[in-house]
């Protein structure tokens, strides 16, 4: 209710200045006045009009008399003659007034007796001089003569209905109807110029165009009323004929063109009634037509034309009925606004058309109508803001709501995404930390790895070397006891030799005693025996010799540091480390290139290599049923040379189960092996890879599955 | 003298072991199985000694072979260096007297042969007494089964038959007493 608070101010003030206006209007008592049509005549068809001599037309005997007070010659380019007889003795000194300011050309002249003693200039094309006419319409005094008859003759042309209110009255009574008139329509051009000032400025502050096509539309309605009632010089336009005639049409095209305007967008036309916006469109085109008929001189037609656009008003109230219906309120304003000033132009033209009397209240019809429907569209344009202001508070507060939600949505997530993030953050910290540990315990559980895969070859040749060396010092120590015993029973047979004398009588017996001994010893079988135990020494020894420079070789293994060494004599050590365990396993072929280049390398990481491969290749065959003749390790050193480079290469290659592609792929991964849980670490190829890739070696592995495998090895020169 | 056979692929061993054991025992050596086996067949063998590091099979594998042909010498396993799985596999598959760590000790080694041989004696006079029971038990057996067919005609028996067939009982039972 906020709103209609503001508009009761504006009421108020309207409808005082409505109530002041009636209340002038009642209190002029000018219009009750007698307009003397029939005591006019005129020339019927048939003459030329245009040529005829002022002495001609005063002397015709055609005249016809008008049978309606007010007549109406119509309009057109031709000229109209029209004569009023006076009564010489009492009209003398009178004013003759036609209420018209719309009439282009006029010109009385008085003839007394058949004789033109004056002739008066009148209508729009000819200022008023001074003394001859009052106010805005065109006045003429009668002439003081004597004169048996008295005729006015009046020659007028006009582009505009040439409709002729005329009367004779005293110049006092037509100063004062004319000085009253003057002050109604200054009371007029005084609402019309609050409203459009007071409209201009709620322009200029609020901004909505609505007010300017207001304020436009105010200045058209206000400038024709002013216009059609003779103010016309007010708008400074007497020194341009031209456009003088043309006034009332451009004011008839604008006004128009701005009341289109104005409901279009009043009423939103385009969004309530689309069909009669169209047509309104369709009007603006009649009225550019209508103007450019006034341009180009054709008066009449463009009269016509904007006369008939006018009734477009009487699409107004439907169309204003139908947006009411809609749901939009300020339409009512425009409602009551445009049925008074379509009842006032109703009205207007019945007067004009003789059907009501003319009288004050309908010579005035238009300007008030006009005063009224400008009042009360202010009205409907406060009503149609405060609508829109309504909207737009509603629009904004649902805007703010919405926002005011959004917002209270967008904290609750924030809360939510903070929370989130927070243990999100929390929990990653915490994975962190575990991660940091489990690194730790990996690193370590890597190096303890490491650390029993090195010691598991330890382990392995510390086994391999026991088992190597418990056969030799098996049969050396056996051998050497038994051989203390044969010697013992040669020792016999050699003492008793020694105790033998010749000259002894007893010899002979003692001789064949020594026979019997050496029989029963078996002396021969011992000497056989005696060779064969020293030959099972020499190769003990041999071979436990043998066995600890390949140990020495392969104790290198903690050193590692890089010296030059043959590859090949690694390879034998490594051989000699394995012989026992590979001796059920599977039988070694070695082909060494001779003449082999020494290799600056890690001898014992290189050993821990070569077991692994070795090891690997002869427990692959385990599984293929092939008979242990066939399981076959073949073993090779040579001198390669590719591009450009000189390698020492060592293939590896056994006849085992071989490997799949996939299996193949993950080899070298650490902890991955193929071997039964307990049984193998994962981790010996990972580090062959490692001590191979500290050597700059290449290694490729060929492998068929149910084939065997090879691996080769490059180590670069 | 103890009849011993010791097969190891290792000559020098074998050698060793001749030359060492030749004055107590009756030894038969050999690198091969195959020939183990025939020796086996031929000579009246009461101790086997294997190695059981071996090329084409081990001294597990191969005491396995031989026991259901050969069930009675008494078996011994010799080692490089002591490895619980052979000991176990030995064990219990292959049913072995003694297991011996190389290098041998010739009088610790000797003993055990000699107990070895008392063993498989001592098994010998079991099972021979084990048969001469067994031999018992089908006598009285087959008597038990003439008892029954005379109890079938026991329908029309006088006194006089009666006392005779008491008097066999009373030799059954002194038959099953023994």
């Amino acid at each position: 209710m906020k709103e209609s608070a503001s508009v009761h101010p504006c009421v108020a003030r309207c409808c005082r200045t409505a109530s002041l206006l009636f209340f002038l209007i009642s209190t002029f008592s000018v219009h009750a006045q007698k307009f003397i049509g029939t005591r006019l005549e005129y020339l019927p068809e048939g003459y030329n009009l245009e040529l005829l001599e002022v002495e001609t037309v005063a002397t015709s005997d055609q005249w016809v008399a008008f049978d309606q007070l007010v007549p109406n010659l119509g309009m057109g380019e031709g000229v109209e003659w029209m004569r009023l007889t006076l009564d010489p003795m009492t009209e003398n000194g009178k004013l003759i007034e036609i209420q018209n300011a719309g009439i282009d050309d006029l010109t009385c002249f008085m003839v007394c007796d058949g004789k033109i003693i004056a002739s008066y200039p009148g209508g729009v094309m000819n200022a008023p001089s001074e003394g001859h006419q009052f106010g805005t319409y065109p006045s003429f005094p009668v002439p003081l003569v004597e004169c048996n008859k008295l005729h006015a003759l009046f020659r007028m042309h006009s582009n505009k209905p040439m409709i002729i209110p005329l009367r004779i009255s005293g110049p006092r009574k037509v100063l004062e109807d004319a000085h009253q008139r003057d002050v109604l329509f200054a009371l007029y051009a005084g609402v019309m110029l609050v409203m459009l000032l007071y409209n201009l400025f709620l322009f200029m502050s609020i901004g909505d165009r609505s007010y300017l096509e207001y304020v436009l539309f105010i200045f058209a309605i206000g400038g024709t009323q002013l216009v059609l009632n003779g103010y016309a010089p007010i708008f400074g336009v007497d020194g341009w004929p031209w456009l003088n005639l043309r006034l009332t049409h451009l004011f008839g095209v604008f006004s128009g063109i701005t009341t289109i305007v104005f409901v279009q967008n009043f009423l939103r036309l385009s969004r309530y009634v689309p069909w009669l916006n169209k047509l309104l469109n369709g009007y603006f085109i009649l009225y550019l037509l209508a103007l450019g008929l006034a341009l180009i001189g054709r008066l009449e037609w463009s009269y016509q034309l904007i006369n008939f656009c006018a009734a477009a008003i009487f699409f107004f109230i439907p169309g204003t009925i139908i947006t009411m219906r809609k749901g939009y309120s300020p339409a009512k304003y425009f409602l009551l606004a445009f049925t008074v000033f379509i009842l006032a132009v109703v009205v207007f033209v019945l007067k004009d058309t003789g059907v009501i009397p003319y009288n004050a209240w309908t010579f005035y019809a238009l300007p008030m109508g006009s005063a009224i429907e400008v009042v009360v569209l202010s009205l409907a344009l406060a009503s149609r803001i405060n609508q829109l202001k309504r909207e737009t508070v509603n629009a904004r507060e649902e805007q703010l709501r919405v926002s005011q939600l959004n917002e209270q949505m967008v904290r609750e997530q924030n809360t939510v995404l903070e929370e989130r993030v927070a243990k999100r953050t929390a929990a990653l910290e915490n994975a962190n930390s575990s991660m940091k540990g489990t690194l730790v315990d990996l690193q370590s559980a890597q190096q303890q790895l490491v650390q029993s895969e090195k010691l598991a070859s330890i382990g392995q040749l510390t086994a391999g070397i026991a088992h190597e060396l418990n056969n030799p010092i098996n049969f050396v120590a056996s051998s050497a006891q038994s051989l203390r015993r044969d010697f013992e029973d040669l020792n016999q047979v050699i003492d008793g030799f020694k105790a033998l004398d010749p000259s002894d009588p007893g010899f002979l017996a003692a001789v064949a005693e020594l026979k019997e001994t050496f029989g029963k010893l078996d002396i021969d079988f011992t000497q056989k025996e005696i060779e064969e135990l020293l030959h099972g020494i020499e190769d003990g020894t041999k071979r436990t010799s043998e066995i600890v420079k390949g140990l020495r070789i392969f104790s290198r293994m903690d050193g590692d540091n890089f010296t030059t060494a043959q590859i090949n004599e690694l390879l034998e050590s490594t051989l000699i480390v394995l012989r026992s365990n590979l001796k059920d396993q599977a039988v070694v072929e070695v082909n060494m290139g001779e003449g082999l280049p020494l290799l600056s390398c890690q001898p014992g990481r290189l050993n821990q290599v070569f077991m692994n491969i070795i090891t690997n290749a002869a427990q692959s065959m385990e599984a293929t049923g092939l008979a242990i003749e066939e399981r076959i390790v073949e073993i090779s050193s040579s001198l390669a040379e590719s591009i450009g480079q000189s390698w020492i290469e060592v293939r590896i290659k056994d006849r085992g189960i071989g490997m799949s592609e996939a299996v193949k792929s993950q080899i070298f991964d650490p902890f991955f092996t193929t071997k039964s849980v307990g049984e193998g670490t994962g981790l010996g190829l990972s580090i062959v890879m490692g001590i191979l890739s500290d050597h700059n070696a290449e290694v490729e592995v060929e492998t068929e599955e149910g084939i065997g495998t090879e691996f080769i090895i490059r180590f670069p020169l | 003298m103890i009849n011993v056979l010791y097969l190891d692929d290792e000559l020098h061993n074998l050698t060793a072991f001749r030359a060492a054991f030749r004055r107590d025992f009756h030894v038969h050596v050999t690198t091969e199985p195959t020939e183990a086996v025939r020796i086996l067949r031929e000579q009246p063998i009461e101790v086997i000694i294997s190695d059981q590091k071996m090329p084409t099979l081990s001294g597990v594998e191969f005491f396995e072979l031989i026991m259901p042909d050969f069930p009675d010498p008494i078996r011994m396993l010799l080692t490089g260096h002591a490895d619980i799985d052979a000991v176990i596999d030995a064990i219990n598959k292959g049913q072995i007297y003694k297991y011996i760590a190389k290098p041998w000790n010739e009088s610790e080694l000797k003993e055990m042969v000699n107990e070895a041989s008392m063993l498989f004696h001592e098994h010998k006079a079991v099972s021979s007494r084990g048969e001469v029971l067994l031999h018992k038990m089908q006598e009285a057996r087959a008597m038990a089964m003439r008892i029954q067919r005379i109890t079938d005609q026991a329908s029309n028996l006088n006194a006089e038959e009666t006392s005779e067939i008491n008097r066999n009982a009373i030799e059954i039972n002194r038959l099953l007493t023994e």
